[in-house]
């Protein structure tokens, strides 16, 4: 399903880290370790085609990046890719409702209103639906921001050190989330952290930035 | 969602500013409707009160005042003319008509003019039905106003007051008798009462002379015979047509040079007054526009700094597979609201002034106004508003397609 060789990752032609093979069967979880630095974020950026690959190729659901153009690719990330980012980027004027809708109302897909209801409730932030994020708390903010990512059915979903922030019970119950959500729509995650309490839920593990 | 909710959520989100915004623009746009709306009517009114008179011939004094006080019946006259040199102009072969005028009563501050059926007829009035023009002295036609304003019918009596405001003395050993009443003209008829000019001297005959009541009364009917009561009979101006255009270069000279009287021509006078009240108006339509591009600078400003505020949001979207096209339609939609809020807020602003102004310009009786006139000038405001909020959209919409996804969501 998806599909790395030979990659090197980076930008502004600088070379960070390189992924020479990786491949990930459809539902496979991949964590990838690593220091601070080490380019776990740069790679995942890459993964989610928010980056132009330096070399290399990455090919997700037979669809190859580097035969899409920028426009192409991303529409193609709203609809097969979900991204959860460091930085949570909640829209503090809309709420959290319409921050999930807005998920889909970029990617151009219908929108499923009672779906995000759904979600949110199985998130167990049904009643904060019509609040703005920024009075919910970090671990709150998380949820939506799992549930934004999810909402349109990708074929992955990326989450950039979704846990690092939240108490050892906030980390459990995201990582619960996460494998349930992935397991729903059958998507595979991949994860970037350098959280240790989460690596007992992967199988798959690859370590960047050379000696660890 | 779409482009719209999502517009109005942003608005809602920053609403001090985007209200500021919205004022400024509205007051622009409603400054410029009122100068429309009033401008257009002042003109409306001055052209159908000059209708044919080609010249004015009063008491030496102001021109400016000669055709405020006797065409517009506004300010005072300038003096009083002696009928006799008054009346040998109209023998004049370059003249085709001349409408004699005497002011000097009111009734209700509305003016009395001693004319002849002449004047009524320079502006095409009709009597209603049932009426009829005066036929001896003391009796009165009104103006369609006068009559609505008054209540008064035909065969009702009223008596004037001296001067030319409400509030003088009152004439009321001389009533005058209601004989006609004339439709509506859309000119000053409509605020005058007319009568025959003898009514007029009858009366401030016996305003000087009290005591001679009795044995004047059979020689009114005579024209000439001012000299009994020891003063000439006098006009208050001329309203001239003339026969052939060759006589505007010399018969207000000749008017000028070699009479006690002076000539004024109302269409000079009328576009000197334009001219000043021009200046006035081209003043305040320029600072309505200044207002107007002061608020399409607001717009930018707002989008401009909500742009950088927003790069994240932006991103984010593009991150979510927003093409460029869409979130540029999203800022423009902005403007566009922006803008369409204010353009009908200002109109309906600008219209509802007027109304405002025209109901306090109603008590003073000179110029006639309303709000409910639609002027096609106005559409203009419409489209260029609009395209004001493009120009200022314009820019931030142009950077939406700059953003570099990973350097803003992720690499900072």
């Amino acid at each position: 399903m998806l599909e790395i060789r030979h990659l090197k990752a980076g930008y502004d032609d600088k070379v960070i880290v390189e992924v020479p093979q990786l491949t990930l069967a459809t539902g496979e979880h991949c964590l990838i370790l690593g220091a601070s630095g080490s380019g776990k974020t740069t790679l995942l950026s890459t993964l989610a085609g928010l980056l132009a690959p330096v070399a290399g190729e990455i090919e997700l659901d037979g669809h190859a990046y580097s035969g899409m153009q920028s426009a192409a690719m991303d529409e193609f990330r709203g609809r097969h890719i979900g991204i959860i980012f460091q930085t949570l980027h909640m829209v503090s004027a809309l709420t959290v409702e319409q921050n999930l809708l807005l998920a889909q109302y970029a990617a151009g897909l219908p929108q499923d209103r009672p779906r995000a209801v759904r979600l949110l409730e199985q998130l167990g932030i049904g009643d904060k639906k019509d609040d703005k994020p920024e009075t919910l708390s970090q671990g709150q903010q998380q949820r939506v921001a799992i549930a934004r990512a999810t909402i349109n059915g990708p074929k992955i979903i990326i989450g950039d050190e979704p846990t690092s922030a939240l108490d050892d019970a906030s980390c459990e119950a995201v990582m619960e989330l996460l494998l349930r959500f992935a397991a729903d729509s059958n998507a595979s995650l991949v994860i970037a952290t350098h959280d240790q309490r989460v690596k007992r839920h992967f199988h798959k593990q690859i370590t960047i930035g050379g000696a660890p | 969602m779409n482009s719209l909710t999502m517009s109005y959520a942003y608005l809602r989100h920053k609403s001090l500013s985007t209200v500021l915004t919205i004022l400024t623009f509205a007051a622009g746009v409603a400054m410029i409707t009122v100068l429309l709306l009033a401008n257009a009517q002042l003109q409306n009114e001055f052209s159908n009160n000059l209708k044919g008179i080609d010249l004015v011939v009063g008491g030496k004094g102001s021109p400016m005042q000669l055709i405020l006080s006797s065409v517009f019946h506004l300010d005072v006259p300038t003096g009083n003319i002696p009928l006799e040199e008054a009346m040998k102009l109209g023998s004049h072969p370059m003249i085709k008509e001349v409408v004699p005028l005497a002011l000097g009563d009111n009734f209700q501050g509305f003016r009395i003019v001693g004319t002849t059926p002449a004047y009524p007829a320079h502006y095409q009035a009709r009597l209603k039905p049932g009426g009829r023009y005066w036929g001896k002295e003391m009796e009165a036609v009104l103006g369609a106003e006068v009559a609505a304003k008054s209540g008064l019918k035909p065969g009702d009596t009223f008596a004037g007051s001296h001067g030319l405001t409400a509030g003088g003395e009152l004439h009321s050993g001389f009533p005058y008798t209601v004989v006609g009443i004339l439709e509506p003209t859309d000119s000053v008829v409509d605020r005058l009462a007319l009568t025959g000019l003898e009514s007029i001297w009858h009366i401030h005959e016996h305003h000087h002379h009290d005591d001679g009541e009795d044995a004047d009364e059979d020689d009114h009917d005579h024209h000439g015979d001012a000299e009994e009561h020891g003063h000439m009979r006098e006009l208050t101006s001329l309203l001239v047509t003339y026969n052939s255009p060759l006589a505007a270069v010399s018969l207000p000279r000749l008017i000028n040079s070699t009479t006690s009287m002076q000539a004024a021509s109302p269409a000079f006078e009328v576009a000197r007054l334009t001219a000043f009240m021009g200046t006035g108006t081209e003043t305040l339509t320029y600072f309505a526009w200044f207002l107007i591009a002061l608020a399409g600078f607001g717009i930018f400003a707002g989008l401009y700094n909500a742009m950088n505020e927003r790069r994240y949001d932006l991103a984010l979207m593009r991150s979510f597979g927003a093409r460029p096209g869409k979130l540029f339609a999203l800022i423009m939609a902005e403007s566009m609201i922006v803008s369409l809020i204010s353009v009908s807020g200002g109109l309906i602003m600008g219209h509802l002034l007027v109304e405002v102004i025209a109901r306090w310009l109603a008590g003073t009786k000179h110029i006639h106004m309303t709000g409910k006139l639609f002027l096609v000038q106005e559409c203009w405001l419409i489209p260029v508003s609009l395209g004001i909020g493009v120009l200022a959209a314009l820019l931030p919409a142009i950077r939406v397609y700059r953003i570099d996804i990973f350097k803003t969501l992720v690499r900072r």
